[in-house]
């Protein structure tokens, strides 16, 4: 890995942990409901810089964000862990199989989805265990995960473009000088 | 804002439209199948002798010290039609989805609540 690869690695996950603080501070209506703020650096690092930035970013954030919680290992980290990882996967393997298909916003879904599929499975093999609560739970979860993965999508693409615009612009100023 | 909306490909459209669709009608097969898990107990005397799906319609007579009670159940409903006791309260009470039917001169009682093998138990705390 190259310096700068680190250095961009390095500002992402911190972006993404003060997103992660700032959430866990915000009063929720439904206990387990988050915005999911943190997704929104992953999948900038995932399109802008590649499925292995996000995924480094995504470990970093959930890891360093537990310890700073105190939930390090617990259940809380486990399905933190889980749905961040599988969600960064599932992102990562539909932006890199079909390449133009989805844009930010198809991809924040795809990531929101299986980030709840993976906490509910998570929580029903290891917590609950009652398929009744979490059959019934499930498609309220789903529906606003989709709600909110939308609004992180439009976020996530407002964020690309400028970003994009903000490299084009040093390039030209480069060539210029 | 308005620029990132028109960005959407037609295929972050079509998921987006299809989860919608898919958890909104989650939600009611969800409803519906948990609401099937509901049974009607008949007590007699004190004893819980009868349990029926609720949604499946049948009438059943049982008897008491008045002589014989008709218990109805339709259209996921539970209703006394038919008692021999002084007051008739229970016929009174007429159809109920939920809670009970006490007919106290006649010692029955009809309770329509949660799957009867595993009671309903809330779930402690989810925190992702």
């Amino acid at each position: 890995m190259q310096l700068q690869d680190k250095y961009r690695v390095a500002i992402l996950s911190a972006y993404a942990l003060a997103l992660h603080g700032f959430e866990s501070m915000l009063p929720t209506p439904i206990p387990w409901v988050r915005l999911g703020l943190a997704n929104i650096i992953t999948l900038v690092a995932l399109v802008l810089y590649g499925f292995r930035t996000a995924m480094m970013v995504t470990l970093i954030r959930v890891i360093l964000a537990s310890i700073f919680t105190g939930t390090f290992l617990g259940p809380a980290f486990i399905l933190s862990f889980g749905g961040g990882v599988f969600s960064t996967a599932a992102m990562g393997l539909v932006f890199i199989s079909f390449k133009n298909l989805f844009g930010p916003v198809g991809l924040s879904l795809i990531g929101a989805f299986f980030h709840n599929i993976a906490q509910l499975t998570l929580a029903y093999f290891l917590f609950i265990q009652r398929l009744e609560a979490i059959l019934i739970i499930s498609p309220v979860i789903l529906l606003i995960g989709t709600l909110t993965g939308v609004a992180n999508g439009i976020v996530s693409d407002i964020l690309i473009k400028n970003l994009l615009k903000k490299d084009e612009e040093k390039i030209q100023n480069v060539v210029q000088e | 804002m308005k620029e990132a909306i028109k960005n959407t490909t037609l295929a972050d459209r079509l998921l987006l439209l299809f989860l919608i669709a898919g958890s909104i009608a989650g939600t009611f097969i969800a409803g519906k199948a948990m609401s099937q898990g509901l049974n009607v107990t008949v007590e007699i005397d004190g004893k819980p002798s009868y349990t029926f799906p609720i949604n499946i319609d049948r009438t059943i007579t049982v008897s008491g010290p008045y002589g014989d009670s008709v218990i109805e159940i339709k259209d996921k409903k539970v209703h006394i039609r038919e008692t021999h006791c002084p007051n008739k309260l229970c016929v009174k009470q007429g159809w109920i989805s939920n809670g009970a039917i006490v007919c106290l001169p006649n010692k029955i009682v009809v309770i329509v609540g949660g799957n009867g093998n595993n009671p309903p138990e809330d779930i402690d705390a989810i925190t992702g």
